[in-house]
């Protein structure tokens, strides 16, 4: 039940009216966590207020609830830390890349090779993934289902991330089979291909608490828009986006702000009516040698953002690598805790 | 006697714990008239003493307020027209 505020206005004769207002009061901020390598994170998050993890899993790991050789995931999991899993078509090239043959239940698949190839910027080896093509046409519903199957044996539910970025993924487009696509067109196969992924869980026994999201870095306003359209919306739980300070000049109000508000102007009703995880945030310290300072400007920053009006951020996961490696790690650590004691994350 | 009119409006839809909550309520009544009433006193020998202003409310109305969790909502502004109510979510 909503908290309720009732006015009543009176004259001297015992006329009255009344008004109404009604209210809901927000649950905490969820300050969260990511260890570099998806290593144990556990000793860093003990005895701070970390109630959220974001984790990392290829569809083509044969491992990916709660991942090979992570038995902590479980034990965090029960102890009520929210898992945002974070599952990519992306194939993270370690092993083999070619077919696969397995078995999950009584079925029996053969999942080709993935056929795409993404984050194409020049001068780098462009990574594979499965296609969005190769999605729609069910070649990969062994990989969902494998997944699946591990996912119900896990004890409890998670938010499942599709995609880490979609915007890093496709900047400099995609190809597959060989045909190239534009990031334009290239978005628009991924918005089919994460619907076909959607329906295809939902349609099954999911454990509960489960919800979804699709994965955006949330760099490119354009890219945001056409990866958010209000039909994939109404098959997801949260907005997803990422914020980083490296640049001297970038306050974490303004990192955090980015995003949003570009989904404010720009997306309909029902994504507005999502609330946000932050998958991942950092502050690199090349450029912001401080990094204590800024960690501990993010708590102010994220209460006057959900204060103001469009979707509240609910959860916020700093990622301890890349470019949010803490260094030195004592301190950047120290200012975590700190931060995550503080309103709104209590 | 005309019946009030009320209406009652928050700062937010949702707040964090500890948040300030602000509630605005606007009410008026058709009754409801402010007046002036100018007195000057006379004596027999017709010296007048300076006019003396007061005001009057006719049919003044009373703003109750009250929250079903049990909040305390403390009155920081009132016009006549218009109040101001603060609580802590």
């Amino acid at each position: 039940m909503m908290p309720r505020v009732t006015v009543q206005v009176r004259d001297s004769a015992g006329h009255s009216a009344t008004a109404v207002a009604d209210y809901a009061l927000s649950q905490p901020v969820l300050g969260g966590y990511y260890l570099s390598g998806g290593a144990d994170p556990t000793a860093d998050m003990a005895g701070g207020n970390f109630r959220s993890l974001t984790q990392y899993r290829s569809f083509a790991d044969g491992y990916i609830f709660p991942g090979y050789n992570r038995p902590w995931l479980i034990n965090l999991g029960k102890a009520g830390v929210q898992m945002n899993m974070v599952l990519e078509l992306k194939h993270y090239g370690a092993a083999n890349t070619g077919p696969q043959s397995f078995r999950v239940d009584v079925t029996d698949y053969t999942v080709p090779a993935p056929s795409m190839t993404i984050q194409q910027r020049p001068g780098t080896t462009w990574p594979k993934a499965y296609g969005y093509g190769q999605v729609l046409k069910g070649q990969c519903d062994g990989l969902l289902h494998r997944a699946l199957a591990q996912y119900r044996l896990l004890g409890f539910g998670v938010n499942i991330q599709l995609a880490s970025e979609l915007d890093t993924d496709h900047e400099f487009g995609t190809t597959e089979d060989g045909k190239a696509y534009t990031w334009a067109e290239s978005d628009a196969r991924a918005v089919q291909a994460m619907n076909y992924i959607l329906v295809w869980f939902k349609a099954r026994t999911l454990p509960p608490g489960t919800t979804f999201s699709i994965g955006s870095g949330g760099f490119d306003r354009a890219c945001f828009q056409r990866t958010h359209p209000e039909s994939l919306m109404s098959r997801l739980d949260f907005l997803q986006w990422n914020a980083y300070g490296t640049s001297a000049s970038h306050t974490a109000l303004s990192r955090f702000r980015r995003t949003k508000d570009w989904a404010v102007a720009d997306l309909g009703p029902v994504a507005l009516s999502r609330p946000v995880i932050i998958a991942e945030w950092g502050v690199r310290s090349a450029e912001i040698p401080n990094q204590p300072g800024w960690i501990a400007s993010v708590p102010a920053a994220i209460a006057q953002l959900n204060a103001e009006r469009g979707p509240r951020i609910v959860r916020t996961n700093y990622f301890n690598s890349g470019w949010g490696t803490l260094s030195p790690k004592a301190a950047g650590l120290a200012a975590l805790r700190t931060a995550y004691a503080t309103r709104p994350y209590v | 006697m005309a019946i009030p009119i009320a209406t009652a409006a928050l700062s937010a839809s949702v707040y964090a714990p500890g948040d300030q909550m602000l509630l605005t309520v606007t009410y008026s009544d058709a009754d409801t008239k402010p007046l002036t009433v100018t007195i000057v006193v006379t004596d027999a020998q017709g010296n007048s003493s300076a006019p003396v202003k007061v005001t009057a409310v006719i049919d003044p109305l009373t703003v109750t307020v009250s929250d079903d969790s049990g909040r305390t909502w403390t009155r920081v502004s009132d016009n006549g027209a218009r109040a101001e109510y603060r609580a802590v979510a």
